[in-house]
């Protein structure tokens, strides 16, 4: 046995580990690095191209490189004899480029629908369209929008349309044709300069408070209250307070709109007693919290009730019979004997739920979507909208991961504060095995 | 209990914390068998008329399919998180490992963690593995998001087992391996009923992950379809429509509370302090 | 058509000219995904798959057996679909045809998930000789014509004849407006007293005088060229942000809430519910598009348009502004993905897809305006009223949203502005400086500040 001691041990850990590695720390790493890019459905995930557009040499224009932007736009396609061999060696067929080099020879055409109109006058031509286009390529030397994969062969083909610019100027005009993405610190200044940013950590802040007292105190409350009623009560609430977490969130989303829409319930009796009857979810902001709130705590003042439940009847049930002798009342009983056992499982409550609100983002986004105007938009809804899914399809996966990433490093300093809050050593025993 | 002060007072205070929920409940019940005249809360005739769909396909689309994928995808996540959660667990309770302290602190900070913000990450992983858009792909990044709480609740479960049984074992002269799957594993029978019955509840539920990471109509899971049949550009914005849905959808779950209900509310009790 | 037989002939000659193989029976898949497509737009589509019907008799005539498969999947919304195109692009498994709106050319040419259909359809020949030129303009980016044009359409103003004629206009007078709204005498604030009169005189709920979109769209800025905003600079190219129009655009509709005529949460609202008031003559005054009039008479049982409905331009916001109108037209778009073959038939397909008679049948199911001049002269086309009014008094006026690769970012901008300002979060002034502010750290100097 000792010949292999860990044996088990990575047998038993090891596939664990490496799903972990790969889908949880991989992905971690990935957003951390995106973080610094401009990452965004314009540049693309994947590596970029090079390509000089009519907006960048307008932009050089303005900046004063003239000259280089005029040669550079040149897109006159050219038959000449240097044009008719290179579309000879493109493989364009014998007969149709005999017939250009015969009919159309030392002519020069401005752009590419009038040499096609020209070439379409030729008999021997292609007869399908893309044939015909192809075969235009070699009679232009134009860089203009032309995709260039590497950086050498952009540097080559821009020093040679340009002849005018040194070395230095084609690097510039190289990098500023590059369309992927690049390494920037300035998506985290971005963030701390815009003014939204500070309402979002607001909103965050309140949400993530204001659930987690709900959560807390209701889950304290009904443990308690189901503490002291017959099984059969007490078990009908505790059922009824987990359907919540464990309806699938969709659905759950569906209900409480049917609850708070305009021709739902809440509408329809605050109507008949004349109350302000209006669609409760978006209808008004103030409205709009609570339910967030109210949503949220439902699904989480369960998770509350389970912890507290069990460590209630941990309680030695002496103390409680020895106090009813002394006449102690019921809030007593709460009070001086109850809580005081219960510290523990309230901290263990409260931080375990701060971080995963932290996180949560799915029933807003299911209900509320933000609120109305922005005004139940959190940090990690936010973030999520910036990188996946907004309306204009303008995605930025780097400024989302910087927003991830922020949220990563509070979850991360909170959970290890912690850690060390619940003294991690004492959940840890020595294996009483060796081996 | 004791019986020092009535009840009623604390029923009556639960009641009316509970109503929300009550009343959403019931009438999502109530909802799918009836219909409502618009602005009263009263149904006013019984109707089978918005279970159709389970029929009739052209209604709201090919429901049984993404029944198929959601039910192919939350046994799937059961088989792999109770395998690795199982195996996982022990090893950190009972093993002697290198960095056993670290790995346990990163399973606790794991657990905590804001994972779904990590999801362009987890596309390119996906991507560069050739999963994305697979439900295998949907399935292991679900199954590795679950793995943290699974292996701790397992290590809680594995915690409450007395050394005694196991040294037995291993002094009749047992492998750990079989000492683990003979004698350990039937102390734990509660533990694994329960995270299995989690894991097809999570599974089932999963919403996000399917519907960024494996958005073509073939492996489309219920949830999925669900939300794209509610949406607001949808054609008939039908409360009980939804609801009935809905309800279809979260059968296999209510069922599986009813028969799991004491374990699941156990779960922690394993052995977290307290 | 002697024309169409050519073109015909030419595949069919240019395919053995390409020293491709004659296989006796051959099977190709085609896919195509469309965003924002629901009941009435379903032609988006469908007309890919007439067009692979036609083309396979096409090859029939010479000699080919190939068999077209269309696989086609279309999204009511466009969220989902944006993420779910530019995700698939990232995997390699982006579908051949694209159908999306115009926007989306910048930031998807650059990304590099589209090929340019200029390379691949000949534009001196039929149909796309007929298209309209400014509409190919839409559909170009840097120089180059990536998309060919799917539909048209322009974006209206409407009032509801009943409504108006409580407060005291007469038929005539209704008449009359579009050319009131057009010449500037009849502005934005002249509507919002028009509402404002039908709610005080009880013919309309209160709250429900004026119903602007729901959501996100790019009918928000018109109400910004209403008070006189450039979205591009024509000469430099460079997107403009005009702080002025931005305030007077956001003071409008705080004014129009201050006045009570919609609610401060306006936004956010369900579709649907819209639809249902516009439909029921719940609101006084609206905007929408061309072709949410057929979606309410199909789908929501409108009956009578001209009867009960007028449509004008956006109205001028005052001094300095225009009434104006935005049109969205959508674009087959080819993605880079697939072989060159899949391109060039994909080519073809979105080729005859433009077939006036195959669009036409779009344009009338879902109210959408001819791509091209012959497409006005068919009779289905040119019988519907609606249409008619749409393309004689709307489109001339209308102009459409830069294709830039940067917009979005101005676009998400000005939106959540326009939301702190109608639900009153912030000011006027501070949402203008945060647009300012987030517009220019996004976009540094391809955004010039007015």
């Amino acid at each position: 046995m000792r010949a292999r001691p860990y044996g088990l041990g990575f047998a038993f850990l090891g596939p664990s580990l490496v799903l972990l590695i790969l889908f949880f720390f991989a992905p971690v790493l990935l957003t951390g690095v995106f973080a610094f890019t401009n990452m965004s459905t314009a540049t693309g995930i994947g590596s970029g191209y090079y390509t000089v557009t009519p907006s960048l040499l307008r932009d050089l224009k303005a900046e004063g490189v003239g000259q280089a932007a005029d040669e550079l736009s040149q897109g006159a396609f050219v038959v000449s004899p240097e044009t008719i061999e290179a579309a000879r060696a493109a493989g364009v067929d014998g007969r149709f480029v005999d017939e250009i080099a015969a009919k159309l020879q030392g002519r020069s055409f401005e752009n590419s629908s009038e040499f096609q109109r020209a070439l379409k006058d030729l008999d021997s031509r292609p007869r399908a369209i893309r044939a015909l286009k192809l075969a235009m390529d070699p009679f232009t030397a134009s860089v203009l929008n032309v995709r260039y994969d590497t950086r050498d062969a952009a540097f080559s083909a821009i020093s040679a349309a340009a002849p005018s610019l040194d070395a230095d100027a084609v690097n510039t005009v190289v990098n500023r044709a590059y369309t992927g993405w690049v390494f920037t610190p300035s998506n985290f200044a971005a963030l701390v300069s815009k003014p939204d940013t500070w309402r979002v950590v607001a909103n965050t802040i309140a949400y993530v408070g204001a659930t987690l007292a709900f959560n807390v105190l209701v889950g304290l409350f009904l443990a308690i209250a189901t503490f002291y009623l017959p099984r059969s009560s007490a078990s009908f609430f505790n059922a009824l307070w987990l359907l919540p977490r464990i309806t699938p969130v969709v659905l759950y989303a569906i209900m409480w709109k049917w609850f708070t829409w305009d021709t739902g319930f809440i509408a329809v009796i605050a109507r008949d007693l004349g109350l302000p009857s209006f669609n409760y979810m978006k209808g008004s902001v103030a409205s709009a919290w609570t339910i967030v709130i109210l949503l949220n705590g439902f699904i989480g003042a369960s998770f509350g009730m389970i912890l507290f439940s069990g460590s209630l009847r941990a309680i030695p049930m002496q103390q409680l019979w020895a106090s009813e002798v002394d006449g102690a009342n019921r809030w007593q009983q709460i009070t001086r004997i109850i809580l005081p056992q219960m510290r523990w499982p309230i901290l263990f409550v409260t931080s375990y739920q701060t971080l995963s609100l932290l996180s949560s983002y799915e029933t807003i986004w299911l209900t509320t979507n933000g609120g109305p105007g922005n005004t139940t938009t959190v940090w990690a809804l936010e973030a999520f909208r910036t990188a996946l899914s907004n309306y204009t399809g303008n995605l930025q996966y780097g400024l989302g991961s910087a927003m991830a990433l922020i949220l990563v490093a509070v979850g991360l300093v909170l959970s290890i504060a912690y850690l060390f809050l619940f003294k991690f050593d004492d959940l840890i025993s020595s294996p009483k095995i060796e081996f | 209990m004791t019986r020092n002060f009535g009840i009623l007072p604390v029923v009556v205070i639960l009641l009316l914390c509970s109503a929300p929920l009550a009343i959403m409940y019931l009438y999502l019940v109530v909802d799918t068998f009836s219909n409502t005249p618009a602005g009263s809360l009263i149904p006013n005739e019984f109707t089978l008329e918005h279970w159709r769909f389970l029929i009739d396909t052209s209604l709201v689309g090919n429901v049984w399919m993404a029944t198929f994928n959601s039910l192919l995808f939350a046994v799937a996540m059961v088989v792999i998180v109770l395998t690795l959660a199982a195996t996982g667990g022990y090893a950190v309770s009972r093993l002697n490992l290198p960095f056993r302290r670290f790995f346990l602190a990163g399973i606790l900070v794991m657990h905590a963690f804001p994972a779904v913000t990590l999801i362009i990450g987890t596309f390119l992983v996906l991507n560069f593995a050739g999963l994305y858009n697979s439900l295998i792909g949907v399935i292991v990044v679900k199954a590795t998001f679950t793995l943290p709480f699974g292996i701790w609740i397992m290590k809680g479960f594995y915690d409450a087992v007395p050394w005694e049984i196991e040294m037995s074992g291993v002094q009749d002269g047992a492998s750990r391996f079989t000492v683990w799957r003979r004698l350990i594993l039937p102390q734990i029978k509660p533990g694994l009923v329960a995270l299995g019955a989690f894991a097809f509840i999570d599974g089932w539920s999963e919403f996000l992950l399917p519907r960024i990471l494996a958005p073509a109509t073939d492996f489309q899971v219920l949830s999925v379809f669900l939300n794209e049949l509610s949406s607001p550009d949808s054609m008939t914005y039908d409360f009980n429509l939804f609801k009935s849905v809905g309800l279809f959808y979260t059968l296999p779950i209510l069922l599986l509370f009813i028969f799991f209900q004491n374990k699941l509310m156990n779960i922690f009790g394993g052995g977290t302090k307290g | 058509m002697t024309l169409k037989s050519k073109l015909a002939g030419s595949v069919a000659l240019g395919l053995l000219a390409f020293g491709t193989m004659a296989v006796q029976a051959e099977d190709r898949t085609i896919t195509v995904w469309a965003g924002g497509t629901g009941e009435t737009g379903i032609y988006r589509v469908d007309a890919i798959k007439m067009a692979a019907e036609l083309l396979q008799r096409e090859y029939a005539l010479s000699g080919k057996d190939i068999k077209i498969n269309i696989e086609t999947r279309t999204w009511s919304g466009w969220d989902d679909f944006k993420q779910a195109v530019t995700l698939a692009a990232e995997s390699g498994s982006a579908p051949n045809i694209i159908v999306s709106g115009h926007e989306d050319i910048g930031p998807w040419a650059q990304a590099g998930i589209l090929r340019p259909i200029e390379d691949y359809v000949d534009f001196d020949a039929w149909p796309l000789n007929q298209l309209y030129p400014n509409l190919i303009d839409v559909a170009s980016y840097e120089g180059q014509i990536w998309g060919l044009p799917q539909d048209a359409e322009a974006r209206a103003f409407y009032f509801s004849r009943n409504h108006m004629k409580a407060i005291g206009y007469s038929d005539a007078d209704l008449d009359a407006l579009p050319e009131r709204v057009l010449s500037g005498e009849y502005t934005l604030y002249s509507m919002l007293d028009d509402v404002k009169k039908m709610q005080d005189e009880g013919v309309v709920e209160p709250g429900n005088g004026f119903a602007p979109r729901v959501s996100n769209g790019p009918d928000y800025w018109q109400f910004y060229q209403s008070f006189g905003g450039e979205m591009v600079d024509p000469e430099t190219g460079k997107l403009v942000l005009d702080k002025q129009a931005l305030t007077g655009m956001y003071q409008f509709f705080v004014d129009a809430v201050d006045k009570g005529v919609v609610s401060p949460t306006y936004l956010g609202r369900d579709f649907d519910d819209w639809h249902r008031g516009v439909v029921s003559d719940r609101y006084g005054a609206w905007h929408g598009g061309t072709f949410h009039v057929k979606q309410w008479e199909s789908q929501f049982g409108l009956e009578d348009f001209f009867g009960t409905m007028q449509a004008t331009l956006i109205p001028s916001g005052g001094e300095g502004g225009r009434a104006n109108s935005i049109t969205h037209p959508l674009v087959y778009l080819l993605s880079s993905e697939g072989s060159e073959e899949d391109a060039e038939l994909s080519a073809e397909l979105v080729t005859i897809a433009s077939e006036p008679r195959i669009n036409v049948l779009h344009a009338v199911k879902s109210a959408h305006l001819a791509i091209g001049t012959a497409e006005a002269d068919i009779p289905l086309y040119a019988n519907d009223r609606w249409l008619g009014f749409a393309s004689k008094n709307l489109l001339p006026h209308a102009n459409a949203i830069p294709n830039s690769a940067d917009f979005g970012a101005y676009w998400t901008a000005m939106f959540k502005g326009l939301e702190a300002s109608w639900t009153h979060t912030t000011s006027v002034e501070d949402a203008v400086k945060n647009v300012e502010a987030e517009a220019v750290s996004a976009l540094g100097d391809k955004i010039v500040v007015r």
